[in-house]
């Protein structure tokens, strides 16, 4: 079954790739083919956020839900997911923004947002790192990651008044409705459901193989 | 156990008595602080030449260099006040002696009056120094009130979460830096108008909402981060 899943996501994945280049029409007023890279950016980008969610979640079950360290390992599996995502998705917008806009970084507030996200990721993998009790580890990285999760908002808000935006649009804009071709729609849509199955899948086997070392340790 | 309100601000009050008698015992925190600040105060003064910044370039770029002499500034002397407590392992007395919640308001007013102590140090000398004109000076006296008081609740926490960790020094930094970023971003708004005398407009409001959101969160998190 499990293998099952993971044939069913790899050819889910190739497909969104073909689909990418081969099926979704370009975008209109976008240099050349970069716009294609919205089928790999966005869902990188959604991931990494659901990444940081996840991370609270599992966070605050940790905390009030009982101290299970299956919830402390889920929590840090998520950070790390999301920073891998993070990282890509800081990267990919750099590579698009270089053709678009002239320069890989110009602090844009999405931009900076997202890299003040990865200064947190970074931190909380940094505290991990220093505690040595399991228990110690789990209750402080929970609490950061409680903490970071109340910050983050300030972000969004204060961010974009600072620095204006070139960003394109984001997917579901203030009116509420898709302004995008419908098979490119399909694409990142697709994209979007296998990228979010593609974390979800990694950070099951993550949260396996730290419970396997977990155990080991105990020994 | 049901303390009633009395019991818990007497608790508050002898931690905080408490801090400033340990404090006055060695001087750590009071002499690095103030050396601290004062030595980045004249480093960027002398930078910065003899002639200053132009007064256009001076509104824009002077708030910044004042806020991260203070965080610095607070980062080298704040973290003390609970990693004492573990290096001469007087934690536990503390966890028995106090609730939680007392325990941190104790610390945070301690926090506090530190860095209130630190800004009316720095910032005469430094407005005297880099000749910043401050148009309304009633604004920047607010902004050094929110924003200070943001600074010492966000390190408290921060600091009680480090002292259990290794690596103790380096470690504060990065762990409250990405907490204290949005508070410094608006401090330095704030001050920029205080000192161009435009209005504060919806900084101000977010800068209170940051501080009530983080003392919440403070009060919320610190007796998990506190007791094992």
């Amino acid at each position: 079954m499990k293998k099952l899943f993971a044939w069913l996501l790899w050819l889910w994945l190739s497909l969104v790739i073909v689909g990418a280049f081969c099926y979704a029409p370009l975008a209109k007023g976008f240099i050349g083919e970069s716009s294609r890279i919205l089928f790999f950016h966005v869902p990188m980008a959604w991931v990494s956020f659901i990444g940081f969610i996840a991370a609270a979640v599992w966070s605050g079950l940790y905390l009030f839900g009982g101290r299970d360290p299956k919830h402390d390992r889920a929590a840090a599996a998520a950070i790390e997911l999301g920073l891998i995502f993070g990282v890509l998705a800081t990267v990919t917008g750099a590579l698009w923004a270089r053709i678009m806009w002239g320069a890989y970084w110009n602090w844009d507030p999405r931009q900076t947002s997202l890299l003040i996200s990865l200064l947190f990721y970074g931190a909380y993998l940094a505290l991990r790192a220093a505690v040595d009790d399991r228990e110690t580890r789990g209750r402080l990285s929970a609490a950061y990651a409680l903490l970071g999760i109340v910050i983050t908002p300030f972000l969004y808000w204060i961010v974009p008044r600072i620095t204006y935006s070139l960003h394109p649009e984001p997917l579901i804009n203030a009116q509420g409705k898709l302004e995008m071709e419908s098979r490119m729609t399909q694409v990142l849509l697709a994209s979007g459901v296998g990228f979010t199955a593609l974390f979800f899948w990694i950070h099951n086997l993550q949260c396996r193989l730290q419970a396997l070392l977990d155990r080991r340790a105990a020994l | 156990m049901r303390r009633n309100a009395s019991t818990w601000a007497a608790e508050a009050a002898a931690v905080f008595v408490k801090e400033w008698r340990c404090e006055f015992r060695t001087r750590y925190s009071l002499n690095t602080l103030a050396l601290f600040a004062f030595t980045t105060l004249v480093v960027v003064s002398f930078s910065l030449g003899p002639l200053g910044v132009s007064k256009s370039q001076g509104t824009s770029l002077l708030p910044v260099l004042l806020w991260i002499i203070l965080l610095f500034s607070v980062a080298a002397g704040l973290p003390r006040a609970f990693v004492q407590e573990e290096e001469t392992q007087t934690a536990t007395a503390l966890r028995l002696a106090a609730t939680p919640s007392a325990l941190f308001c104790g610390k945070l007013l301690y926090g506090l009056s530190l860095v209130f102590a630190l800004e009316a140090l720095v910032t005469p000398i430094y407005v005297a120094m880099t000749s910043l004109d401050v148009a309304s000076p009633g604004l920047l006296v607010a902004v050094l009130a929110a924003g200070g008081y943001g600074l010492a609740v966000g390190s408290t926490l921060v600091a009680a979460i480090i002292a259990q960790a290794r690596t103790k020094g380096t470690l504060f930094s990065v762990l409250a830096f990405p907490v204290l970023l949005p508070l410094l971003v608006l401090a330095v708004e704030l001050t920029r108008n205080a000192a161009s005398g435009a209005a504060p407009d919806v900084a101000l409001p977010q800068l209170l909402l940051y501080d009530a959101v983080v003392t919440i969160a403070g009060l919320m998190l610190f007796p998990l981060v506190w007791n094992p």
